[in-house]
């Protein structure tokens, strides 16, 4: 895919730090100096590993970090707007309109009492200010573009009637009534089965291409990202670590760690073997100077131990935050 | 080859409570697993993969069909429950760490099957350490609770407690899917170790069809309780047949922008309800080759050699469309290692 380097930027997040303290211990440093730029129009793939942070940005993103947790430094830009000066009412006005999330598990998100087309209509209602009638007609128009099946029928349905793939359009349909320009997906095909998840990919695809949106996709699926992002970004230990254009990245993966993850993917002992060090999982996360990937990579050297590498600009494109990248 | 397992027309139907309809989870099923061989089962979530399994571990009585284990039938009466069976077929599951009792350490959870079995202690205990070695645990972790062990290491643990009855078949319920990529490679290349040293059976369910591929001898394609398409791993994966094992296939997303497999059979709307299934082929509401025949009839299975069977009235005609006859997942490792093996 190719990208839009003219456009403007809608997001851009600047050394962003957020920890969740615990009880009589060291807080658990989520987020470490975050800096990620989103331009319009453009899909960025977050990828990493459980616990590697993606949720918590997804949630700072949104303004919704909630205690303890907190953002102990750096500041987000939507729009221009630094979103940390807004007042309540003013986020939950961007959070309706301007941008959406969507999660996994569609059936937690839908009330179970109310018609999933009531449920439609009245975000388009309370966001939009549209009348009862008007609201329902774009719920109905909505349910179509999302192409539930039989939608006429499927608006007086409850969400206990509808398969998964379908409650997942459903919370979709939500999530895009407003035409949010900025569109925060995490994790959210992942409950899905993988002909129904093509769809739903496809579909979001397209909303976002008509609508000239944003996303930000988060998933641990780093397969995804090759066919449905224009860049990708991998987070270890709550830092990014690689952030490149799609194909830069998966032509000329250069961080030992995204090295590894693909090798993962690769159902090759013999790569694997090559790129994954077999460590004692008490010992990992202990390394809190140096680079948090020293103690699994294969390419650690004192220096890794002792100095935290910055991110470093490689080629156009692509930059790596590692003292000994792959080179091809 | 001799065959360990033999399922024949399983049908499993659910009552449902204050209705006189039924879920039909599984819907005459048939297939064998030989010795030392590994069959995975696929399908979408719901096709009736756990319930196949379920009702050869005897959790569930099936509503109909024949279960054997070497050629001997398991019912009510002979089931894994009875003295000669006991042990031989076992289970792992997919959420290690829900299926560990979090009170109980390491070493007593792994041993438990033998106390069952009525081993002494101290063989027991021997027997312990020595398959803890086996499926690489440190003999501390033996002391621990499942909480201070990471996924990747329940999982062994899980492995461990299989394996430690010399069982003849193992029913691996997604024992990989709970688990960060890195986990998931290691515990794979585990199962395959194991069943090489042990010459165990193996029913693996997974919807992970890049492992699948990887790991099977052969595969069968599940869709709402019935096998649609059955044969041997490379057969399926270069040359499927049926719309459905297209669709599925087509759908796997491998990490690399270049290998996209755009297929003409794509497939549309929503899977029927398992309540209320269509009278001919389940997958006719779906399916772009549909006629006439399909929407009045369950096509019977069609033999295309080398034990390769596909329902489907349409088959031929769909060899025709589908003209990329490329296993794609072995393209994306080729590219894989030429792209990995650089630099380092
Ligand atoms: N409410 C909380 N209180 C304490 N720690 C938390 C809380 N939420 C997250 N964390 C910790 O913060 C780190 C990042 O968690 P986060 O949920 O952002 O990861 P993730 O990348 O979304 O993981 P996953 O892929 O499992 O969803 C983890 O170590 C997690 O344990
Ligand atoms: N005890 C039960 N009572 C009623 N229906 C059931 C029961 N167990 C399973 N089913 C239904 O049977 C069908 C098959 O379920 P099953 O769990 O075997 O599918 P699966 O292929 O393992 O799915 P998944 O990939 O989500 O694990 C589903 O429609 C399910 O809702
Ligand atoms: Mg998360
Ligand atoms: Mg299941």
């Amino acid at each position: 895919m190719a990208e839009n380097s003219a456009a403007g930027t809608i997001l851009n997040i600047e050394g962003l730090n957020v920890s969740y303290p615990v009880y009589e211990t060291d807080p658990v440093r989520a987020l470490r100096g975050i800096d990620l730029k989103v331009r319009e129009g453009e899909i960025i793939g977050l990828v990493g590993e459980s616990g590697s942070g993606k949720t918590t940005l997804a949630r700072s993103i949104m303004q919704l970090i909630s205690r303890p947790g907190r953002v102990d430094s750096g500041r987000i830009e939507y729009d221009g707007r630094d979103l940390a000066t807004l007042g309540e009412e003013e986020l939950r006005a961007l959070r309706g309109n301007d941008i959406a999330m969507v999660i996994p598990n569609p059936r937690t998100e839908l009330n179970p009492l109310v018609t999933v087309g009531m449920q439609i209509a009245n975000v388009a209602r309370y966001h939009l200010s549209l009348p009862r009638k008007e609201a329902k007609k774009m719920a109905m128009a909505m349910l179509e573009a999302v192409q539930i099946p039989d939608p006429t029928r499927r608006f007086k349905a409850y969400p206990h009637e509808l398969s998964g793939g379908m409650a997942q359009r459903v919370v979709m349909a939500i999530a895009l009534i407003c035409s949010p320009r900025f569109i925060i997906s995490d994790d959210a095909t992942s409950g899905l089965d993988v002909t129904v998840q093509t769809q739903v990919l496809e579909l979001l695809q397209d909303l976002v291409q008509q609508q000239g949106a944003s996303m930000l996709f988060i998933t641990r699926d780093i397969g995804i990202t090759a066919h449905y992002c224009h860049q990708v970004a991998i987070i270890y230990a709550g830092e990014i670590v690689e952030l490149a254009s799609t194909q830069n990245f998966f032509d000329n993966p250069q961080h030992p760690y995204s090295v590894m993850l693909l090798s993962a993917f690769s159902h090759n002992p013999k790569l694997r073997g090559l790129w994954t060090k077999v460590v004692d999982a008490a010992l990992e996360g202990a390394a809190e100077s140096g680079c948090y990937f020293a103690a699994r990579c294969v390419r650690a050297s004192d220096k890794c131990r002792a100095e935290h590498p910055d991110m470093r600009e490689m080629t156009d494109a692509h930059s790596v935050r590692c003292h000994h990248p792959v080179e091809r | 080859m001799s065959v360990v397992l033999s399922v024949q027309n399983l049908v499993q139907h659910f009552p449902i409570a204050g209705s006189r309809s039924v879920v039909q989870a599984v819907n005459n099923v048939s297939f064998t697993v030989a010795r030392g061989e590994t069959l995975s089962l696929v399908g979408e979530s719901g096709s009736g993969k756990t319930t196949v399994g379920r009702c050869i571990l005897g959790l569930i009585d099936p509503t109909g069909g024949d279960i054997s284990f070497h050629g001997e039938k398991i019912g009510k009466k002979h089931n894994v429950r009875s003295r000669g069976l006991r042990g031989k077929i076992q289970l792992v599951f997919q959420e290690p760490a829900e299926s560990l009792d979090p009170r109980i350490r390491i070493g007593v959870t792994i041993g438990e099957p033998l106390r069952s079995l009525g081993e002494k202690r101290e063989d027991r205990n021997k027997r312990v350490r020595e398959i803890a070695r086996r499926v690489g645990l440190s003999e501390d972790a033996l002391y621990q609770y499942p909480a201070e062990l990471s996924a990747g290491q329940q999982q062994r643990v899980g492995i461990a407690r299989a394996i430690i009855t010399d069982p003849e078949l193992i029913v691996l319920d997604e024992p990989t899917s709970a688990l960060d990529p890195t986990a998931r490679a290691e515990i794979i290349d585990l199962l395959i170790r194991l069943q090489k040293e042990l010459n165990t059976a193996y029913l693996f369910i997974s919807h992970d069809l890049s492992t699948v591929r990887y790991l099977s001898h052969r595969v069968a394609v599940m869709y709402l309780g019935m096998i649609v398409e059955q044969g041997s791993a490379q057969d399926i994966f270069s040359r499927p047949r049926h719309p459905y094992s297209i669709g599925l296939l087509s759908s796997v997303l491998l990490p690399n922008p270049n290998l996209e497999r755009r297929s003409e059979v794509s497939l549309q709307g929503e899977i029927p309800s398992p309540i209320d299934l269509p009278e001919g082929c389940y997958l006719a509401s779906r399916c772009p080759f549909v006629e006439a025949e399909c929407n009045a009839r369950m096509p019977d299975a069609d033999d295309i050699g080398g034990g390769h069977l596909v329902h489907c009235f349409k088959h031929r005609n769909v060899i025709d469309e589908e003209k990329a006859t490329l296993d794609y997942f072995e393209r994306f490792q080729e590219e894989a290692e030429k792209l990995l093996i650089s630099g380092h």
